[in-house]
């Protein structure tokens, strides 16, 4: 196996924040002497990434993800552990690291405003001394595949939000950097819109090779690009593997599904329903049952045996389930 | 060799960016030709009463006045844009948009000091020159290469100079991001319009060991006229150095502060 080109070992990062109480005693108390809390933002996680590979941060709001994104990038200087990103340590900010990655984020724009996209990515390639004629390749190259030929002309501030989101895509990748980091690209985009993003970003891996490190809410979003989620929760990391078998670890439960026979729908008093199962959705003859994973097989044999069963399938529950039962409840079993 | 040709990207963004809103350019040329205006209207109220004060004539007062001007167009071509950017409560560390400059493999301090132009005040620079000229004509004087040398070593310490007073300044928004604290330097700033001298002692003090805006003025326009001897262009340059020295560091203090803002 290769070097992995993003590893990260028992990285950290505690904030020091002001706290007060509310009201207006608490305010000017706060004037004089400020008391402070420290928020555990990233806690010892680990993790390694090899070239090429799109991999999914995901953790609900104030999770870590974009702290841990932001100490990668070089941004922020963690307070404990150690990472190295291409070879280097990122907060040191080499010119030759920074040559290599490329940050994008969903709320926040590098072009200038007032003036046409052209003139901010011929800036921004001098910026990264990009030679010229492999700018002009770069931009036709990433014109085309976004589609974006005619926005070229307008002053950014007169574009939409999803212009200006492919815009903000090539300012990022016009150096042609081996590592992107992506935080929510697709925040406040219609979903047309976030589709076309992602069929863009898939493609533009699959071409360059580029190492893609991916925040976002949207769930579509990390199913559609990345096989491998990391997962983290209050600064730690829970998970960290394929997105199809997240379920199957976090998910202490599975859903039985179970068609009746005709004419023989559920009674009232749900007898039949051995204990440990729980029903979900009664809908006729079809019952969706939620199990403990332990227990699925022990009970789905004694529901063969107490009710009128013609069909039975036990799966795991969706994604989107399973995340935000961890979100609420944090990891079990 | 490539920081200059950055300059002149930035520069020329900057001016496409100035012409997307042409009223602008009215408002900038009424505001040039007013603080010239007054300038010049104080002088020649001060210098109707009297021949000199404090060993200052009319022609090297005016001297003075030129430098005024033409430092304070320099801050305004690009030090202040640039920096100004930074501050603020659409600033770029108050927004987080400081990521950008940060992530650059440009230097930070250099991307954060040069980006942004404002080309008008050429117009400006050309009014502080063109005094100037009036001023030496005025002195009477025939100017020295030595002499001359002299005043260009020295306006150029006091753009440093400035440079570094507002770069500090500036520093200031990593511990309070929502404060533009340029604005008191501004403040002080328009009393080097008027030699040292003229003031008591120690406000002369304040304005030449604590905010030395007094120097900025007081020693070029003194190269010129022969007031200033070489030892304060001397101690001015060495002054510039330090300063810069400790303004960048306290910048580079301040960029490790920065926790950028939260998505």
């Amino acid at each position: 196996m290769t070097e992995a080109q993003i590893s990260v070992q028992s990285l950290s990062k505690t904030y020091r924040v002001p706290v007060r109480a509310g009201g207006l005693k608490a305010a000017l108390k706060s004037l004089a002497r400020r008391t402070y809390n420290d928020v555990h933002a990233v806690q010892e996680i680990n993790f390694t990434i090899q070239q090429g590979e799109m991999v999914g941060l995901i953790g609900p709001n104030g999770a870590g993800k974009t702290t841990t994104l932001k100490m990668l990038c070089g941004l922020l200087h963690p307070s404990a552990g150690q990472a190295h990103v291409a070879g280097f340590v990122p907060w040191e900010r080499r010119p030759a690291y920074l040559r290599q990655i490329s940050m994008v984020l969903g709320n926040k724009s590098q072009m200038l405003w007032d003036i046409p996209p052209l003139d901010s990515f011929r800036v921004i390639g001098e910026i990264y001394s990009v030679p010229p004629a492999r700018l002009r390749q770069t931009l036709d190259e990433l014109f085309d595949l976004l589609e974006m030929a005619e926005l070229l002309t307008k002053p950014v501030r007169d574009l939409s939000l999803g212009e200006r989101m492919k815009c903000e895509l090539v300012a990022g990748l016009l150096h042609q950097p081996a590592i992107m980091f992506l935080d929510e690209p697709t925040l406040g985009l219609d979903v047309s819109m976030q589709l076309r993003l992602r069929r863009f970003l898939a493609e533009y891996n699959r071409r360059s090779g580029v190492t893609v490190l991916l925040t976002s809410h949207y769930m579509a979003d990390v199913l559609a690009l990345c096989p491998r989620v990391i997962l983290i929760h209050h600064g730690k990391l829970l998970y960290d593997g394929e997105l199809g078998s997240l379920a199957q670890k976090m998910a202490p439960f599975k859903l039985v599904r179970v068609t009746l026979e005709d004419g023989r729908p559920l009674t009232e008093d749900r007898g039949g329903i051995p204990a440990g199962a729980e029903v979900i959705e009664a809908n006729g003859n079809h019952l969706t049952l939620r199990v403990a994973r332990t227990a699925a097989p022990e009970i789905t044999a004694k529901l063969l045996q107490s009710l009128p069963v013609v069909d039975l399938t036990v799966e795991d529950p969706p994604i989107e389930a399973v995340i935000d039962q961890v979100y609420q409840e944090g990891v079990q079993g | 060799m490539r920081y200059l040709k950055l300059i002149s990207l930035f520069a020329r963004a900057s001016v496409q960016e100035e012409t997307a809103y042409r009223a602008n350019f009215a408002i900038g040329l009424l505001y040039s030709l007013l603080n010239l205006g007054t300038g010049v209207l104080g002088i020649f109220v001060l210098f109707g009463q009297v021949e000199s004060v404090q060993g200052w004539s009319f022609a090297s007062t005016l001297a003075l006045l030129g430098v005024y001007l033409s430092v304070g167009a320099v801050r305004s071509l690009f030090i202040g844009p640039s920096l100004e950017a930074l501050a603020g409560m659409d600033g770029d560390v108050w927004s987080g948009r400081l990521d950008f400059v940060l992530l650059r493999p440009v230097d930070t301090q250099f991307l954060a000091s040069f980006r942004k132009w404002r080309i008008f005040s050429l117009f400006d620079l050309a009014l502080g020159l063109g005094t100037l000229g009036v001023a030496v004509s005025r002195l009477g004087q025939t100017l020295s290469a030595a002499r001359i040398a002299g005043f260009v070593i020295a306006l150029a310490a006091a753009v440093a100079i400035l440079y570094a007073i507002l770069l500090a300044f500036t520093a200031l928004v990593f511990w309070s991001p929502g404060v533009l604290f340029t604005w008191v330097f501004d403040g002080v700033f328009q009393m080097a319009r008027y030699p040292l001298g003229l003031y008591p002692g120690w406000l002369r003090l304040l304005l030449t060991w604590v905010i030395p805006v007094g120097i900025i003025t007081t020693v070029p326009a003194g190269m010129l006229s022969g007031a200033s001897s070489p030892g304060a262009l001397a101690g001015m340059v060495g002054l510039a150095v330090v300063l810069v020295g400790a303004a960048s560091l306290l910048f580079r203090f301040g960029t490790r502060r920065y926790a950028s803002a939260s998505s």
